[in-house]
Formats: C-alpha cells, structure tokens, sequence
C-alpha cells in the first residue's frame, strides 16, 4: 500500500496548538475547566483524542504490511529512526474500510517505549478548547471507544478514549 | 477521562527533587550499581578464601566493609530508608568481621551474597512504589535474618597495650586500623614503623613504591602524613606496619627507598611461643609511658635493633598475596571512562542513521552513472562514496567494540549462583569455565544472564546426582558442569556440559505425552524426543523447588534466546551427561543484512545467519512426504517458502527460484524467494505498537530509499521448520 | 573570595556536597579531592579557608587528614569539618580530639553542613 504523493513531512501540530492557544485568552481557573483535544474525521464523523495523547501528525507514507497481523494493523511505517504499528483506526471502531486519501494523516500517540502507536485518520480537523461542561458521557458506543461525546460547531464529537482502544489492541495480540 | 488526564501529566514527571540533586539521583544509581557489581566480585573472593585454610584478605574485608559502607551513605543521602537500613546491617556484619568481632564462619556472612542481591533488586524497583512495597517486605526479612545470625562479639585481650606507639600516630587510628594492628600483634608478627620524606609535588610515585614493596612481605596498618623537615615542600608519611619478616630483613628489603624502619614490636621466635601465648592483661590503652613489654616480646623502644639474623624466624613470603598492582589498578581506573549504556546505544544510533545516508549516497550515485551525461559527477560521488564508507565501517567498528563486554562477566555471576546452591544443596559439583574472554555485545550479554543462569540451575538440580549415587554410578563423586564460550563466525556458542544423569528420553516422551503435547501414536527420533523439552509447561521431574522449576523452563530460555536472534539445543546421553547450546549473534546493533523479494514485498535477512545463496531450477525441487527438499552437494536441504510463511502472494517467473541456505547452529534451512536484492548494512529495530510480538519476524530496519523493510527471524524459521520436520 | 576543599572519594557524595556548599553564595570556590592523597596534593596549591573530609578513604582516612593538617603550621588554622558515615561516638571523639572543628553524621542535613560552613568561614581571627 503506496500512498500520498506529496512528500512525507510532519505538519507542525504544535502550530495547531498554538493557533487555539491564540483564540481566547484565559486565566489559570479556566484552563482547569477546559479540555484540549485533537479533534479528526472518519468519514464524515467527528472524532477527538487528548492533545497531550499526541506526538505527532505525518502525512500519509509507505507502509510496509507486516504479515500474521490483526486486520486493524495496516502494518508499520519508519518515523526518523522508530518502526511503528498503524492501527487503522476505522476498522478498530468496526467502521467500513476506506482507501486513503490525500487527507489522510498517521497520528502518532505517546507511549512508554515499545508502547508508541499510530493510527490512521481520514483528515485531521483543528485542536479544541472544550469547557469541561459541554461534555457528556456517551453510551452504547463502538467496543466502549467512545466514552463521551462533546458538541462543537453544531456537531456531537465521539471523544475516544485511547487507552481503551489500545488495551484492547494489546488484548487481541 | 479527567483522571486519565491527570494520570498521562503526572507520569511525564519524573519525581523530581531540586535538579542538582535529581542529577545527583542518577550519578548514585549508576555508582550504586558499580559498587554493588564491585561487591559480588569481592564477596565471591572472600567465599573461596574462607574455604581456604589461609587467613582471609584483611584488605578483601575492608574493601567489602567500604562497599557496604558507600551504599548506606548515598542510601541515606537520598532518603531511602529501606536500602540504607538493610546497608546498615551489611555494614554492621562486616564491620564486626574486620574488626575481629565477627568470626569468618558465622553464619551471618553467609547472607551477604542474598543481602546484595536485594539491594540489587530493590533498587531496579526504585522507580515502582508497589515493587518497592513488596522489597520493603523483603529487606524487613532479610535485616531479621542478619540480626539473628550475628553472634555476640567475643571477648579479647587489648594486644595493643605495650606497643611503643606514638600517641598521634594512634590518635589517627580508625577503629579497624586499630584492629588491624591488634590482629597483627596476635599473630605474631613484628610490627614496625616506617618513616619516609618525600617531595610534595611528587609524594605518590615515592609512596606508592615504598608501600608496595612493605606489601610484597607484610600489611600496611596505616599511613600518616606529618610535615617534613622542610613543610613548604616536604611531606614525611609515617608508615605503621606489620611483617613476617624482621625488622633488619625489611630495612634491607627497603634499602633503596631511602626509608627509616624503627621496630616497635619483634615476633617472639616459635621456642619462645609457649603453648597459646597467654596474652598480657589487658591495660586501659597503648599511652607511651604505659611500655610494659609484654611476655613474648622484648622490647627496645624506639631504637632500630640488630639481631643476629640466625635468630629469625625463616623468611617465609606471608599468605597476603603479593599482589603489586597497586600501581597497576590506580592506572586502571584513571584511563577508564565509565559510560552509561543508553550513550552507547544513541551513538550506535547515529551510526546507524549515517550508515542509512551512506546508502542513501549509494543509490544517488549509482542513478547518477546509469545517466550517461552525468556518469562522471555519479563516478566521482561513487568513489566519495567509497571513501566514506571505509571510515564509517571504522567508525562502526569502534563504537561496536566499546559496546563489546568479556563472557567472564556472566561466568562471575554463574560462579556466585553455583556457591550458593552447592551452599544449599551439599551436592559436589566443580565448576570450569573455558573462554571467558570471549567477547559479546554488552546488551547481549545482559539478555543472556537469565536464560543462561538457568540452564545451569536445571543442571545442578535435575542433571547432576548426590555425591552417592554417583559413586555408586561408578563416577567420581563430584561432578562437574563445564560451561565454555567461543566464537563461531559472527555467533557465539555458550555450551553447558554436565556429566550428570542425562536426559531420559522415555521420561521426556512420558510427561510430554501427559501434557497432551504429543500424540502416542507419533515416531520421534532420539533428537525430537529432547526437542520436547524446549515444549511450554514440560518439566520432567514433578517436585518444585527453589532454583529451578515451577513451570517455567526450557521453553522460556529458548523464547528468551529467539528474541536475540539465538537459539537453544540440547544433546544428551543417559547416565553420561547432558550438554546445552545456547547460540547468540555477537551483536545485535548494526548487521549486514541480505534484502530479499517475494512478490511485492521486501525482506531483511541477517547476513550472519546466511550460509549461501543459490539459483535453482524448479526441477531440482524435490518432494517427499509433503516437504520440498534440494539436493545440496549430497544433503537434504529442506526448503520453506517465504511466500508460505508469511501468507503472501509469490510472483517467481515460474523456471527459477532463489534459495537462501540459513545457518543456526547446526540446524539448515533453504529459504525459497522470488528476488536477491543485494546486501545492505542495517540497525534493527523493534517494531512498536499494540501487538508486541510477531511470530517469524525479529524487527524492521529503515532503508536508505523509501520506508520500513521487516526483518526475518530466523531463529524461528529454522527452529518451525525442524519441527514440521518431525511433525512429517 | 572563600576556598572550601572537599575530600570524599565517592563520586555522588561529593557532588552532593559540593551542590550543598556552592549554594553559601557566589565567593565560594570548590576544589574536590577524591582522595586523601588528592587532599595532600591540593592543600599546598591554595589558601583554602575550609575543608571539609570523609573519614573512610582508600589511601589516607580524614583522621590522618586532619592530624596532618593540624601538624603542619602552614595549614594549622585551616577550619576542619568531618562528614562521615562513622557514627560512633569513638571516631567522632577522635576527630574532634585531633582538632576538627566539627563532625557531621552521613547522611547530613545539607541546612546544617551550610551553618556549621558559614559559621566556621566567618569564625573571626582565623590565623590568616
């Protein structure tokens, strides 16, 4: 699986931040009651993760397929010196597969060591400030995924809990 | 979710203290784990010495005392209670163990190797406050141990009153000095003081010389400076010391560093020796009116006697080892650097990303060439190329040989575990090491400790018999394990021989079939039926005991290997002897790797582990019972497709195919793949992500043009295919 | 300008040592010595205003250290300070009996080594 035509670079996510960082100015009290979260579309869904959960975003790159993997690993793609596993986060949430796109970006997690992840998003959207109050437990979701849902420019974003998904990736294996 | 988030801050936060003091935290860590290894070494020494009918090292004491004695230190400088107590404790033993208090046969020293081996363990578990619970269960444990193995201290005599010692000199004793130097009058040896002047700037040859040659024949009880005639540049040290040899014999022996010997204590000759030479009574200190000379030892304060020398004892080399690399070992330790392991493994890295560029160079040149305008400048950058590449293989060379370690480090841990079980067990059992100065990838090594350590405890406990049974088995009652180490092209073999009972092969064949493991219905060659015993869960001896057992076996050894890219094979004959090879690469960091094909996709073959390549027809494919098997100059070579292997789609042009003979051990497979794609030098690296192992693949590696090329393991190919083999 | 010469063979102690006593202020200038013959090469080099020393070394121990120094008119005045792990009563009789000035029990209280360094520091007529 080849992908994107563009060459692999990293989109500074770190401006992302900065750009909402610049939207409102607030002070400490509010910062307590306000979640950043790295809002992505599958489809035309809304999802988000923790902004801290992220490490960075590349454009689409050659992934190499690892043979004797679960479905969901598309497989693993080199990152400056680290080999790491992409989760095709679609097919973990039980969505319909799709080819991807020029959109389409790898978002690589935080982890302890060997714990680095990636997963791979149809387009990643913008960093949100959510006061704290406008989020609301979800229920019934995708394997218990999707914890709580937020609602954002009109739309009800499925917050994933990462952790989750990524326990139970380790569980399968 | 907010909880989680809290979570992921707090644990990017190192406990931090104020940061000269975190940056002191890790300078202690790293200092700890060297006296700790430093500490096993002399505590090994000390063991075999008090088997010895000699007197134990007083220096081997003292330097195992300052061991424990640094641990509490920087334990307690950091706060850490638990350590720092069980350090005390150690300390205490051993305090009371060079000062006499403590007798070398008390049961208390015999806890020292587990005491370090605790603090060794507790404080890996620094960093996990619920592990640390549990140490601190432990270290509790063990510190009651120690408290209930120390005797009371035994009562003696004050040998030191009589001595005509000037009070500053005795006024500078430490505690052991003085026990020292009490020691030494108990065993009747002459006592002397030796005074040397020296010149400031350079006082450390003169001294190092002078005590050195006091060394070869005797003990240096302390070394006091004081002014010299000319204190602006002068320094005069005041040497306390006991010899064998009398004070005429050392100031002869001393001649040529221009010292001045004055006796202060003469051995009393063995006529003079009456049965166990009633000690004087002890009087409250050594104060200089109080010269009372004692029975045994005439005295003439303060002059150099001459005695005829027929009067002396004969000169005998005294047990202290004349060991001279004083020098030796200062000189040692100022050309040596330590480094911490993970600096190693971010050079090795650089080295491997600049060994990636160079490929990258590589292939710029040679499409530079192929160009017939550009030939030259591709020419040019070819040869650039080149030139780069021989110093990069310097460069690698070099980092690789620092990362390089001795076998003897294990072989020192293994000698410490085997004391300990003989200790345990009262089995007889010799062991011998051969080459343990083959040398091994530092990380490597580290792997290889577990597994290895517990071959030979499944030696001790399962292979070899009591001392009875094996005299009635017509063998010598003591038994021996032979561990021995050398190279074999790019692996190491690590073999563990044992001439113990064997394996039985009917036993082995019983529990397996038990176990549900293998059908009764299955032929198994002699080899196969061993083979079982690298098997999950097969133990052929139901008892469990404290070393070895409890499930976990052979099969975690050989998982613990594969995962090194080695692998494990047994051989044994019952009633003679059982003998393990363990194979590992010598390195794991940057390997010259074989790039293969198979329909679209791109492998990463270890070179090391690549015999030969050849280009076979299809024809020349043979079948029987279901495998495909080449002809190889008269052999069976049994054939894998990679393609099958791994579930992919082959895309060979049908007439001819490439077979890749890998080589482990002694076992060979030939790896059938579509295209050879030349030889690159790689770093292996593990492939993170959720699912954390992938069967038959060891890591991936970044090639110089584009993307991720997965590493094959062949440990698990080969090791599959032996098994089909018997399956078939 | 105070010189303070530190003697201790153990590598982090005396970094922690020398952190606890760089932060008496910016005139302090640290000289580390990581062993008593190292101490004995040091004292003639500078005019140290304080030391302070181990007392378990490999070559020469801080009780030697200290009766060398205060046996020597050159470096008699020079305010001493043990800091060792030997808590007995006896080596802490003996240090002090051969002049040291004061004797710190390991692990110390680094507020404590700073009190018992500033007050020795500024101990008026010091012979100097």
């Amino acid at each position: 699986m080849s992908g994107a035509e563009a060459p692999p670079s990293t989109v500074g996510w770190e401006n992302l931040a900065r750009g909402a960082a610049n939207l409102g100015v607030d002070d400490e009290e509010d910062v307590e009651l306000r979640r950043e979260l790295l809002s992505f579309r599958l489809g035309e869904s809304p999802y988000a993760i923790p902004v801290e959960r992220v490490r960075e975003i590349v454009r689409m790159r050659e992934i190499t397929i690892v043979p004797r993997m679960p479905s969901w690993v598309l497989g693993v793609v080199a990152l400056r010196g680290e080999v790491v596993q992409v989760v095709d986060l679609r097919m973990r949430l039980g969505l319909a597969p799709c080819e991807p796109s020029r959109r389409s970006r790898i978002i690589v997690l935080h982890g302890d060591d060997e714990a680095v992840t990636a997963i791979l998003v149809d387009a990643v959207e913008a960093v949100l400030r959510i006061p704290e109050d406008s989020v609301s437990p979800a229920s019934g979701s995708e394997l218990g995924a999707v914890t709580e849902l937020c609602e954002h420019g009109g739309e009800f974003v499925s917050l994933i809990d990462v952790d989750r998904v990524l326990e139970f990736c380790a569980g399968r294996s | 979710m907010a909880a989680r988030r809290s979570k992921a801050k707090s644990a990017a936060k190192k406990p931090a203290q104020d940061s000269s003091k975190s940056k002191a935290y890790g300078e202690f860590i790293s200092e700890a784990e060297e006296i700790l290894e430093r500490l096993r070494q002399d505590l090994a020494d000390l063991a075999d010495q008090r088997t010895s009918a000699n007197e134990v090292e007083p220096d081997l004491v003292n330097r195992i005392f300052r061991s424990a004695h640094s641990l509490k230190g920087l334990a307690g400088m950091f706060g850490l209670e638990g350590i720092g107590d069980l350090a005390h404790h150690m300390e205490d033993v051993l305090d009371g163990l060079r000062l006499g208090r403590i007798s070398m046969e008390a049961p208390a020293v015999d806890l020292l190797d587990s005491a370090v081996d605790l603090f060794t363990a507790s404080l890996a578990d620094l960093d996990n406050p619920e592990l640390q619970e549990q140490q601190a269960g432990h270290i509790a444990e063990m510190i009651q141990r120690i408290d209930s193995a120390v005797e009371p201290p035994a009562e003696r005599p004050d040998e030191l009153a009589g001595l005509p010692i000037d009070p500053a000199l005795l006024r500078a004793l430490t505690e052991y000095e003085e026990h020292r130097l009490r020691e030494n009058v108990r065993r009747n040896r002459h006592v002397a003081l030796v005074d040397s002047t020296f010149e400031i700037i350079a006082f450390e040859e003169g001294l190092s010389e002078l005590s050195t040659a006091i060394r070869e024949v005797g003990e240096v009880v302390s070394t006091l400076p004081s002014p010299g005639d000319a204190p602006e540049s002068q320094i005069r040290f005041s040497l306390l010391v006991a010899t064998e040899i009398s004070t005429e014999q050392l100031m002869s022996r001393l001649d040529l560093c221009s010292a001045n010997v004055r006796e202060l204590r003469r051995a009393s000759t063995a006529a003079e020796l009456t049965p166990p030479a009633a000690p004087a009574p002890a009087s409250s200190s050594g104060t200089e009116s109080s010269v009372q000379p004692s029975a045994e030892a005439p005295e003439i304060p303060g002059t150099t006697v001459a005695t005829p020398a027929a009067l002396d004892a004969p000169v005998q080399r005294p047990e202290l080892r004349s060991e001279s690399p004083d020098i030796e070992s200062l000189r040692s330790i100022s050309e040596t650097v330590r480094v911490d392991i993970r600096k190693l493994d971010e050079l090795m890295n650089l080295v491997g990303e600049l060994v990636i560029q160079r490929n990258a160079i590589a292939n710029v040149a040679s499409r530079l060439m192929s160009d017939s305008g550009t030939a030259r400048m591709g020419a040019e950058l070819s040869k650039t190329h080149k030139l780069l590449d021989r110093k990069l293989k310097e460069l690698q060379a070099g980092v690789l040989d620092v990362r390089m370690v001795p076998m003897r480090q294990i072989f020192e841990k293994l000698s410490r575990v085997v004391r300990r079980l003989r200790r345990d067990h009262e089995k007889e059992v010799e062991l011998e090491f051969k080459g343990a100065d083959t040398e091994l990838d530092k990380l490597i090594v580290e792997q290889l400790v577990d597994p290895l350590m517990h071959v030979v405890r499944n030696a001790f406990d399962h292979a070899i018999e009591s001392a009875s049974d094996r005299v009635a088995a017509g063998k010598p009652s003591e038994a021996t394990i032979l561990i021995q180490a050398f190279q074999r092209g790019n692996h190491v073999v690590i073999e563990v021989r044992d001439d113990g009972c064997g394996i039985d092969p009917h036993a082995v064949r019983a529990s397996a079939e038990a176990r549900g493991l293998v059908d009764p219905e299955d032929m198994l060659s002699h080899k196969e039926t061993l083979d079982l015993i690298f098997s999950p869960g097969l133990s052929t001896r139901e008892e469990v005991n404290g070393t070895s057992g409890r499930g976990v076996g052979m099969d975690v050894v050989r998982s613990n290997l594969a995962a090194l890219g080695g692998m494990v094979d047994v051989t044994s004959s019952v009633g003679e002897g059982s003998a393990v090879t363990l194979t590992v690469p010598i390195t794991l960091a940057i390997i010259q790797a074989l790039i293969v094909g198979v329909g679209e996709h791109r492998f990463a073959i270890p070179l090391n582990s690549v015999l030969e390549t050849l280009l076979v027809e299809n024809s020349e494919i043979q079948h029987s019972e279901g495998r495909e098997i080449l002809n190889l100059r008269g052999d069976a070579l049994l054939l894998v497709r990679l393609a099958d292997e791994f579930d992919l789609d082959a895309q060979s042009d049908g007439s001819k195919q490439y077979v890749v003979v890998l080589g482990m051990g002694e076992q060979r497979v030939g790896l059938l793949v579509d295209r050879l794609q030349g030889q690159q030098d790689t770093v292996i690296k593990p492939i993170k992500g959720p699912v954390r192992q992938i069967p038959g693949i060891a890591g991936a590696t970044e090639l110089g043009d584009q993307g991720a090329v997965l590493v094959v393991d062949v440990s698990h190919i080969v090791s599959e295919s032996s098994r089909r083999r018997e399956a078939a | 300008m105070q010189r303070i010469l530190i003697v201790e063979d153990s590598a982090t102690m005396r970094s922690l040592l020398a952190s606890t006593l760089e932060d008496l202020g910016s005139s302090v200038k640290i000289t580390e010595a990581s062993s008593g013959f190292e101490a004995l090469r040091c004292l003639p080099r500078e005019e140290y205003d304080l030391v302070v020393t181990d007392i378990n070394m490999p070559d020469i121990n801080g009780l030697e250290l200290v009766s060398f120094v205060r046996s020597n008119e050159k470096y008699s005045a020079i305010p001493l300070v043990i800091v060792s792990t030997e808590g007995s009563e006896r080596d802490r009789e003996k240090g002090l009996g051969l002049g040291a000035d004061a004797y710190l029990v390991k692990p110390f209280d680094p507020e404590t080594l700073r009190q018992v360094a500033r007050d020795l520091l500024e101990r008026p007529g010091r012979g100097r």
